[in-house]
């Protein structure tokens, strides 16, 4: 039964980047480039409203905390970050729209980035030793921390619970209506 | 606003709907992670003692690689039983975009731009797809230092007020968009 939910979810996440045209580099390159920002809109508008949808589940009594999921904040968030935007610039895609591209026109492309990752992560397991020794993993490290206190189990920036969630979620999806689908010059 | 058509606005709710259900019935979304599954996959074929069984843990596994052996053992867990959650869910991703394109109207249009945008003389970094092998070796090798990707850290983590979200994003578009502006001749 769960690994049907498992199908269910990744398939319904496939179609909703193809839909967002996430799954298109061209389309994603165009969007990093400021060129058009259509693809921004609708991810930021889908997780704004995700904030808000978190609040309504946790308001019904039907949000099962144990299953979120908050990562750590520490250094390599920082570096893998700033790693990670030079593929992503390069190429228009991110391990998920990669997968989803696949299976669409542009499969060729899409299996040579997951080729690529696949590397990369078999060369990232190498020298994970040696990013730990450096301290990479210690280094500014605030733990599972939250803007707001979503559960008991993550630290908190502050104590405003799931509301916190809901005018945020307001607010990026406000941004996102309002924002120009291209730029003006 | 320039009185464009609002049809972006239900696919942002489609993409939200599946953020907010996904960890409502199971867990939020995440990609990277399959890449370390599977490139350890590979790994454990080629050198079969990189994991081992040990039944003293909890997750039943040891390995001589560190990254596999963290936590307890869970990735080794995860490479030596490839049916579980994140796998599935990964596997299901081209699926669902496979759907959605089959099911496109206008696919046919997409398909001949993209062919047009190809055709001509085709240098050897297109030819072999020089970019998006190093794109994707770099983007996942970033991802697994920062735990996370776009789907985790970002869709994910911001969706739960994650400050490792925010933090990844800022660092990821950061650098992407002058990447992406830099690189504009080549399409």
């Amino acid at each position: 039964m769960d690994l049907f939910i498992c199908l269910a979810t990744g398939t319904f996440f496939g179609a909703a980047l193809y839909l967002s045209d996430a799954a298109s580099p061209v389309r994603m390159r165009q969007m990093l480039r400021l060129e058009d920002y259509t693809i921004f809109k609708i991810i930021l508008f889908a997780i704004g409203l995700s904030n808000v949808l978190l609040f309504v589940f946790n308001m019904a009594g039907i949000l099962n905390l144990s299953h979120l999921s908050v990562k750590t904040m520490h250094l390599g968030v920082i570096i893998g970050g700033l790693i990670f935007g030079v593929g992503f610039g390069m190429v228009g895609s991110c391990p998920g729209t990669s997968f989803a591209a696949i299976g669409t026109n542009v499969y060729k492309q899409a299996l040579m980035i997951a080729v690529g990752g696949i590397i990369g992560a078999l060369v990232f397991s190498f020298m994970y030793k040696g990013f730990v020794d450096m301290g990479i993993f210690k280094a500014m490290n605030f733990g599972k921390l939250t803007l707001f206190k979503i559960s008991e189990k993550y630290p908190s920036v502050t104590e405003i619970g799931y509301s916190g969630l809901l005018v945020m979620g307001m607010i990026f999806m406000a941004a996102a209506w309002f924002m120009p689908d291209k730029r003006r010059d | 606003m320039n009185g464009n058509s609002r049809s972006w606005v239900f696919k942002a709710i489609f993409l939200g709907l599946v953020f907010a259900v996904s960890v409502l019935v199971i867990k939020p979304v995440g990609v990277s992670t399959q890449f370390s599954m599977i490139g350890g996959m590979i790994h454990s074929v080629i050198d079969p003692s990189v994991i081992t069984e040990d039944s003293s843990r909890k997750s039943g596994y040891r390995s001589t690689n560190a990254y596999y052996d963290k936590s307890e053992g869970s990735l080794a867990k995860s490479i030596k039983n490839p049916l579980n959650f994140a796998m599935v869910f990964l596997l299901a991703i081209p699926l669902g975009g496979f759907i959605a394109w089959t099911l496109d109207p206008n696919k046919r249009k997409k398909t001949q731009q993209e062919a047009l945008r190809q055709a001509g003389v085709k240098s050897a970094v297109e030819k072999y797809y020089i970019r998006e092998l190093a794109g994707g070796f770099i983007f996942v090798f970033g991802a697994r230092l920062a735990d996370g990707c776009t789907s985790g850290h970002m869709m994910s983590g911001i969706m739960q007020g994650s400050v490792s979200g925010f933090v990844f994003a800022a660092c990821a578009f950061a650098v992407a968009i002058p990447v992406a502006k830099s690189l504009k001749k080549l399409g």
